[in-house]
């Protein structure tokens, strides 16, 4: 098995061991789990706000065209047990998210991972992730 | 669980997990038993410590009953289950920011606290949001419904049972779910709580449901905490920018919150 395969799959063990994170809504009700995103950008905006962080960035689709994307992550609090800092991210910086879709189909999305602009790779307390763990 | 994807990585992260060599990490022989369970200095069960207590997210009742095969629904509880999960659960209150109340309160993915002494047992919890139970202890009697004002977590008196803190509340509102999946109730609900320590790492939390106007009998429902030695409460205000709230839909595709209109001054 390759060893960045054993190391992503020893992240996700310890977010599902970790219990505090964003659950206040459900997650079914505005996202849609089959619809998987990955999607690099540029942050141009970090709301740093209960219940959810969200976060904006621009990503220049195939045809060029820009579209300013909303990513929802956990609560602060939640975010802060995962490994996350007030300078974890900052506008401008370049991040890769994985995550889910929102169901409206609008340019919104619920963020479970987020590559930093540094390579590192941080959770983002997705109230899906609890929701399974359960 | 939701999808097979998620499935398969939970059977991979488990079997990787069983196979410590994978990791290139030292098995473990025998794990230590936890600590045994702390007391204060007259010997009462100490509920707190130097730590918190992490609260997992019970989304499902029917999955945490003791006894029962099943939540003894009466038919408008059933029904409203039904429609509940045909919409996702997107009008449980706890979406809108309101405080879980009753023993969903244990089941909220955010930590707790019990600050405790004779007279009273404070519990905070850092999510529902920021909000605490006082379970007066002095020895008073539970006040008859009738005579308290309907609130969200109700009026709770306890007392030990040997180790086990027995909390009885009484006084509910309307306004809150039992469960995150729809389970409803009225305000003729009353919650018998034991609450336990078996050992310093482990909180067993039992609950049992009364609510005649909800269901055809009492039922139990039970869990364990775990707790996280060392680690602190942190801040978590869930009314600030609830952007959930301000776009949901109803049935018919409008505004669930609808704006309230501006008073010229």
């Amino acid at each position: 098995m390759p060893r960045k395969f054993i190391a992503l799959l020893c992240v996700a063990a310890s977010a599902l061991a970790a219990h505090s994170t964003a659950a206040h809504h459900s997650f079914a009700a505005e996202f849609d789990a089959n619809a998987p995103i990955e999607l690099t950008g540029t942050v141009t905006k970090v709301e740093w706000a209960n219940p959810h962080t969200y976060f904006y960035m621009d990503v220049t689709s195939p045809s060029g065209e820009i579209e300013n994307w909303a990513l929802e992550m956990g609560s602060p609090n939640g975010l802060m047990r995962r490994g996350w800092t007030r300078d974890s991210m900052k506008i401008g910086d370049v991040v890769t998210v994985t995550g889910s879709r929102a169901k409206d189909g609008s340019p919104k999305g619920n963020a479970r991972s987020v590559t930093l602009a540094g390579g590192k790779r941080l959770f983002a307390g997705s109230s899906q992730d609890s929701a399974e763990a359960n | 669980m939701r999808n097979s994807t998620f499935l398969a990585h939970a059977i991979a992260i488990t079997t990787l997990a069983a196979s410590g060599a994978a990791f290139g990490q030292r098995a473990d022989a025998v794990k230590a038993p936890p600590p045994a369970t702390p007391r204060l200095a007259d010997g009462t069960v100490d509920l707190g410590g130097d730590g918190i207590w992490d609260q997992p997210w019970i989304t499902d009742f029917g999955k945490q009953l003791v006894g029962d095969q099943q939540i003894p629904f009466l038919p408008w509880t059933k029904a409203m289950y039904d429609y509940n999960k045909s919409n996702q659960v997107a009008y449980d209150p706890q979406g809108f920011c309101l405080p879980p109340g009753g023993p969903r309160m244990f089941g909220t993915p955010y930590p707790s606290q019990f600050i405790q002494d004779r007279k009273r047992i404070v519990v905070i919890f850092e999510g529902g949001a920021h909000v605490w139970r006082e379970i007066h202890m002095d020895g008073r009697p539970l006040p008859k419904r009738e005579d308290l004002n309907p609130t969200y977590f109700g009026y709770s008196v306890g007392h030990w049972e040997g180790d086990t803190l027995v909390v009885e509340t009484t006084g509910f509102n309307e306004k809150t779910w039992l469960n995150f999946n729809g389970t409803m109730h009225t305000d003729e609900l009353t919650t018998v709580e034991r609450i336990s320590r078996p050992n310093r790492d482990t909180l067993h939390y039992e609950a049992t449901i009364n609510d005649p106007g909800a269901y055809t009998k009492p039922w139990t429902v039970a869990w364990d905490i775990p707790w996280n030695e060392g680690a602190e409460l942190a801040e978590y205000i869930c009314q600030e920018n609830n952007k959930f709230l301000l776009e949901l839909k109803d049935d018919n595709g409008n505004p669930f919150f609808e704006d309230l209109p501006t008073e010229e001054p």
